[in-house]
C-alpha cells in the first residue's frame, strides 16, 4: 500500500518534472535547474557528512575538477562524438578522476575525525584551486572554454534542465539505496561512534573511504556539467567556497542523513533567496542569514526533523540512582 | 574439561614505563562462565582491550583457539568470534535499539544471513524486545547494559568479554543481568567477564581469576577464591558477602 503510494508519487513527480519546461517561462526553467544542480550537490554531500558524519567544507573542489577535467579532456583530447552524447565521455571520465583524487585523499585526510576533517577540506579546496590558477598548464587564470553541444532547436536552458534532473534523479537513488543497505548502516554506525563500530565488527576505514569517493564522483559529474552551462569559467568560477557551504547549510535546513531532507532544504532556501527575495537584491543575503539562524534554533533536526513524529525516548522515567549493594 | 577457547602467555603491556599488565597466564575453557575481579587499577580493562586488539601487546601472545591474535586488527577479532561489551555503554545514540543491534548482526560476521531474525533473538536474550523501537539515547543504565549484551550477541560471538554489566544496577537489575548472561551462556557462548559485584560474580562464574596490580594472583573457584588470603588482602579486605 505504502509502496505503490510511492512509486506513483514519484511518478506523478517525474511527468510534472517532463513537462514543466514546456511553458514555464525561461528565467523559472533556469531557477528549478539550478535547483536540481544544488539539490543534487547536497544529496552527494549528505552521503558524506549526513550518513557518516564527516563534514566536508570543500567539497567544491570536486566541481572544479570536474569541470576543468571536463575542458581539458575536450581540448586535448576530444571531440568525443558529435552533438548532445559527445557529454558523455569527458562528463564520466571526469566523474573517474574526482572518485581517484578522493581515493587518494582519503588516505590521510579520513584520518583526521570531526572538525579536523572539515578544516582539513576547506584548506584542500583552496589548495587545489591555488594550484588549478598558478600551475599554467590547466589555465585556471585566464580560464577554460567547454562548448554545450545543445541539441538543435532546443533552449539551452531546457536542456540543462533535463541534465540536471537526471543527474538529482541518479543523486537519490544512490543516496536511497545507501540508506537502506548494509553499507549504510555501516557508514551510520560510523557517524555514530567509529570506535564501538569497529568493535562491532565494521571495516570502518573501508567504507568511509567508499563513502567519501562515491560523494565525489556525483559531485564530479555534477560539476562537470556546471561546466557545460556556463561554457567558459577560471579557477574562482568553479573553486567556489559558497558552494561548498551552500551543500551544508541546504541539509541542516532540510535535515541532515535523511534522504529528502538535502532536497528540501535546497528547495526552501532557493525559493527564499531566488524567488521571493529577488526584489530586494540589495539586502536579500541579510534576509537569507537571519532566516538561516532561526530555522536551525527552531528546527535542530531541519524541517523533516521537525516534522518527523519523536520517536519515544524513555528519558521521562528517572533512572534509579547507581546503588552499592550491600 | 572441554577445549580451551582463549589463552594467554606470559601476556604483558607496558605504558612507556608504568607496567600495566605483567606475566599474566590464563586458560579459559569453552562454554564455560569465567570471572576477572580485582581491585580498580589493578588492570582488568587493559587486559581486555588486549584481547580485543584496542591496545596492542608488549610481549607475550594470546591464543583465540590456538590461533595467535596478534596479527588481527580489531573488527576481524569481532568477526573471528570475540565480542564485547562495555562498562561505560557506548551505543548508537540516535539509532533505535533495533539498528543498535542489527550493526552487530550485519558486520558481526562476514557472511549474510537473515538480519532480521539474529536481530530479533539478540534483542530477546538481552530481554529489551519491547524497547526495539526506542532511540538509544535517553535508556536508562540498565537497558543500555543490556543493549550491550544484546549487540554483542549480535555478532554471534564463541566468546563475550563483558566489562562490568552489572556496575551501578540495582539489585533487580542485577538479577535480569545475571540472567541475561545465563542465557547468553546456554546459547554456546563462552563468557567471561570483569565485576565487582561479588554476589553476581560468585553465582554465575564457574571460576574466577583475580589480578593485582598487573599480575595474576589467583584462579579458582569462586569458593576458593573468596577465601584465598591473597585474594582477601588485596581485595576483599573482609571474607565474603560484601562488594565494596
Amino acid at each position: 500500500m505504502n509502496r505503490s503510494l510511492a512509486i506513483i508519487a514519484a511518478l506523478a513527480a517525474l511527468i510534472v518534472i517532463a513537462v514543466l519546461p514546456l511553458w514555464m517561462p525561461p528565467f523559472y526553467t533556469r531557477v528549478v535547474q539550478l535547483f536540481f544542480f544544488s539539490a543534487a550537490l547536497a544529496t552527494a554531500w549528505n552521503i558524506l557528512g549526513g550518513y557518516t558524519g564527516y563534514w566536508s567544507f570543500g567539497h567544491t573542489v570536486f566541481i572544479g575538477i570536474g569541470a576543468f577535467a571536463s575542458a581539458h579532456l575536450v581540448t586535448h583530447l576530444g571531440p568525443f562524438g558529435s552533438g548532445p552524447w559527445s557529454m558523455v565521455v569527458p562528463v564520466l571520465l571526469s566523474g573517474l578522476i574526482c572518485g581517484l583524487f578522493a581515493a587518494i585523499l582519503a588516505y590521510p585526510i579520513l584520518r583526521l575525525r570531526g572538525i579536523y576533517f572539515a578544516i582539513a577540506m576547506l584548506g584542500v579546496g583552496q589548495v587545489v584551486g591555488e594550484l588549478v590558477t598558478n600551475i599554467s598548464w590547466f589555465q585556471g587564470g585566464v580560464g577554460v572554454f567547454l562548448a554545450a553541444p545543445v541539441p538543435q532547436g532546443m533552449p539551452p536552458e531546457q536542456f540543462f534542465y533535463y541534465l540536471f534532473a537526471g543527474l538529482l534523479i541518479l543523486c537519490l537513488a544512490v543516496s536511497f539505496w545507501v540508506r537502506h543497505s548494509r553499507f549504510g548502516y555501516a557508514l551510520l554506525a560510523i557517524r555514530e561512534d567509529e570506535d564501538t563500530a569497529m568493535m562491532l565488527g565494521v571495516a570502518t576505514e573501508r567504507y568511509k573511504i567508499a563513502a567519501f569517493v562515491m560523494s565525489a564522483v556525483l559531485v564530479g559529474l555534477l560539476g562537470a556539467v556546471y561546466g557545460y552551462t556556463v561554457g567558459y569559467f577560471t579557477t574562482s568560477s568553479v573553486f567556489r567556497l559558497d558552494f561548498s557551504l551552500n551543500m551544508i547549510v541546504f541539509c541542516l535546513i532540510g535535515g541532515i542523513g535523511t534522504l529528502f531532507g538535502p532536497v528540501i532544504g535546497t528547495a526552501v532556501m532557493l525559493l527564499l533567496t531566488q524567488v521571493l527575495l529577488s526584489g530586494f537584491l540589495d539586502i536579500h543575503l541579510l534576509i537569507t542569514g537571519v532566516i538561516v539562524v532561526a530555522i536551525i534554533l527552531i528546527m535542530p533536526g531541519g524541517i523533516l526533523g521537525a516534522l518527523r513524529p519523536k520517536r519515544r525516548a524513555s528519558a521521562s522515567k528517572a533512572e534509579p540512582a547507581a546503588k552499592v549493594q550491600s | 574439561m572441554s577445549k580451551t577457547i582463549l589463552s594467554g602467555r606470559a601476556v604483558t603491556k607496558k605504558f612507556r614505563g608504568l607496567t600495566a599488565i605483567e606475566d599474566v597466564e590464563f586458560d579459559i575453557p569453552e562454554g564455560a562462565i569465567y570471572g576477572l575481579i580485582g581491585p580498580n587499577g589493578a588492570g582488568k580493562s587493559t587486559l581486555f582491550n588486549l584481547i580485543t586488539g584496542y591496545y596492542a601487546l608488549t610481549s607475550g601472545e594470546i591464543r583465540f583457539f590456538d590461533r595467535d591474535l596478534a596479527s588481527l586488527p580489531t573488527y576481524r577479532r569481532n568477526q573471528a568470534g570475540i565480542a564485547r561489551a562495555f562498562q561505560i555503554s557506548k551505543p548508537f545514540p540516535a539509532l533505535t535499539v533495533r539498528e543498535n543491534v542489527r550493526v552487530g548482526a550485519m558486520f558481526g560476521k562476514p557472511e549474510r544471513t537473515n538480519f532480521d531474525i539474529v536481530t530479533d533473538e539478540a534483542l530477546s536474550i538481552a530481554g529489551i524486545t519491547e524497547l526495539a523501537d526506542r532511540t538509544a539515547e535517553g535508556l536508562t543504565v540498565g537497558a543500555l547494559r543490556k543493549l550491550e549484551i544484546a549487540r554483542a550477541v549480535a555478532t554471534r560471538p564463541k566468546l563475550l568479554l563483558a566489562d562490568e554489566p552489572c556496575a551501578g544496577l540495582n539489585p533487580t537489575e542485577t538479577e535480569e543481568m545475571v540472567q541475561c548472561l545465563r542465557n547468553v551462556r546456554e546459547r554456546g557462548t563462552t563468557v567471561w567477564l570483569v565485576e565487582h559485584d561479588m554476589r553476581a560474580v560468585t553465582s554465575i562464574c564457574d571460576r574466577i581469576i583475580v589480578i593485582d596490580a598487573g599480575r595474576k594472583i589467583a584462579e579458582g573457584t569462586p569458593r576458593e577464591v573468596v577465601n584465598n588470603p591473597k585474594v582477601i588482602a588485596a581485595y576483599l579486605g573482609t571474607p565474603v558477602e560484601d562488594g565494596n
